[in-house]
């Protein structure tokens, strides 16, 4: 198999793990909960692994992307109504996204940051238009690798590992207050909600189909799913790992996305801010491009138009002109001046009302022996899949209060 | 009762004024003069470079301008510590706004355990 088959994977994980949500979000869990919200993160990327081999299966094998399902499974009714959510979330999440990519150049090289929102969208739409779908997922998913500095600056503060290791076991941390519960409620809901994106599984299985997968790519696809994943969970847990070490002792509570890149600062000077900015900027600058195709790939696999971008942008009218008329009303939001973060928290807001409707549809497919055959879920799949379920209809169920309760975790 | 409970604490969260409104401000504020003192602290070190430093202070000033902006009760005593910190030049010794935040935590404990 081709490394570079893994791409894909690596760019929906690296988009989808480390963008701008999760920069603040694994910081903060860090800084307010030590490591004790690791294995939140832990056993999401389970879920996320287990719906991602899911979703690429079906369309390896079905050739359905989830979209399509959807209206199938779910009727005209509540396959729109979830269609209607997941625009929004998606489009408010793109949004946050390319605030952020504008952030981060004005923390490189100190651009206005509206003028570089512009130019930025400009610059992400014509690297759509122009490169071919493989190559957008190798220059936003290779060069997102940058992220690794994460990683790297983790290993060189030598962390206490034990302490890390015991993250990985459920717990909730002794001695907290109501309130500071409710808080760490809202933070297992939140981490949920932020690894298990949806955007995550339409651009995924929807790539997998941009790719021609066939029934030879299920193993490329299991691979890429686990790959791709763990890849990307390792940088979230690092960003929060060094949250704990470096900014909970300082009083840090991260505010702004610019302080994550503190945390390569401090081991490695100059050289390690730059890499970790030049990391954020091509995994952010991902997801933006990954929520804005996956609602675009949505519209049009609901409404049974012609997409994809495997397709010249002119053979496929409708898709083109909505994934560029996303990116300008995403443009248009940031134009308001409102905050980046205040558009990460109703992001992620919506997208865990979305979950439940997003994956019930793929589970149901994936398990019907007469649609996937010798392809259908096993006992283990059919199992984790009916688990993570439940657990995304609980979040989805606690996450609204929670977050009137809390502030949206701010206290 | 009982059932109406959860909703009138959700409008409570919504509407509430005075300290404990200002609860969440008072903790953003300290965060972010921590979180100044940190990119002070790194930029004397030379582990930064100027453009980041340059680009982070001007973001923390406005974030410590909105949340002053934000508080219910602006002449309490929170409030003066966070209009102290932000009189500070962007260039403060981290120790003189790690004074600041030490005071914004010490509120923000007690209007906690209250």
């Amino acid at each position: 198999m081709n490394p570079l088959e893994l791409t894909l994977g690596i760019m929906t994980a690296v988009g989808g793990f480390v963008d701008i949500s999760e920069l603040v979000f694994a910081a903060k869990a860090g800084s307010k909960f030590g490591y004790a919200l690791i294995w939140v993160f832990a056993l999401s990327t389970i879920g996320i692994i287990v719906f991602s081999e899911m979703c690429g299966r079906v369309a390896a094998t079905a050739k359905q992307p989830v979209f399509s399902l959807m209206r199938h499974r779910l009727g005209l009714k509540l396959g729109l109504a979830t269609l209607a959510a997941s625009f929004v979330a998606n489009l408010i999440t793109c949004a946050a996204e390319l605030g952020g990519v504008a952030l981060v150049i004005n923390y490189l090289t100190g651009a206005p940051y509206m003028l570089m929102a512009v130019v930025l969208t400009l610059l992400i739409v014509l690297s759509i238009w122009v490169l071919p779908f493989q190559w957008i997922e190798r220059t936003y998913g290779l060069l997102g690798l940058f992220m690794i500095t994460f990683a790297a600056a983790l290993v060189a503060i030598h962390p206490p590992w034990g302490h890390i290791a015991g993250g990985f076991v459920p717990q909730v941390p002794h001695g907290l207050s109501k309130k500071e519960l409710l808080t760490f409620g809202y933070f297992v809901v939140a981490i949920v909600s932020a690894v298990m994106f949806p955007y995550e599984v339409y651009f995924y299985s929807s790539g997998g189909i941009e790719e021609g997968w066939g029934p030879k790519d299920v193993l490329t696809n299991r691979l890429t799913a686990l790959i791709g994943m763990g890849l990307g969970s390792t940088l979230a847990i690092s960003i929060l790992a060094n949250s704990a070490q470096m900014f909970e002792p300082a009083n840090v509570d991260p505010a702004i996305p610019g302080s994550a890149a503190l945390q390569a600062a401090i081991p490695f000077g100059k050289w390690g801010l730059i890499l970790a900015l030049m990391g954020m900027f091509f995994a952010v600058a991902g997801a933006a491009v990954e929520t804005c195709l996956a609602n675009a790939y949505s519209i049009a696999q609901f409404f049974g138009w012609v997409w994809g971008r495997h397709k010249k942008p002119w053979e496929a009218p409708r898709f083109t002109i909505t994934w560029i008329a996303i990116f300008a009303i995403a443009l248009a939001i940031v134009l308001t001046g409102i905050d980046v973060m205040t558009l990460v928290e109703f992001a992620i807001l919506f997208s865990i009302l979305v979950l439940p409707l997003t994956y019930l549809p793929l589970l149901l497919l994936a398990n019907d022996r007469k649609y996937m055959r010798e392809y259908v879920n096993g006992a283990l799949a059919k199992a984790l899949g009916w688990f993570y379920f439940a657990v995304i209809t609980l979040a989805a169920l606690a996450a609204l209060p929670l977050y009137l309760l809390t502030s949206g975790g701010n206290g | 009762m009982l059932r109406r409970s959860p909703l009138i604490l959700l409008l409570l969260a919504g509407c509430s004024k005075g300290p404990e409104a200002d609860l969440q401000y008072i903790g953003q504020a300290r965060s972010l003069g921590a979180e100044w003192a940190l990119v002070n602290e790194q930029a004397n070190k030379g582990q930064l470079t100027a453009t980041y430093v340059h680009s982070m202070r001007q973001w923390l000033r406005d974030g410590l301008t909105t949340t002053a902006s934000s508080l219910t009760q602006p002449d309490s005593r929170y409030g003066a510590e966070i209009c102290t910190l932000l009189a500070e030049p962007d260039d403060a010794a981290p120790d003189e706004l790690r004074v600041h935040v030490g005071r914004l935590k010490q509120i923000e404990d007690s209007l906690e355990s209250a």
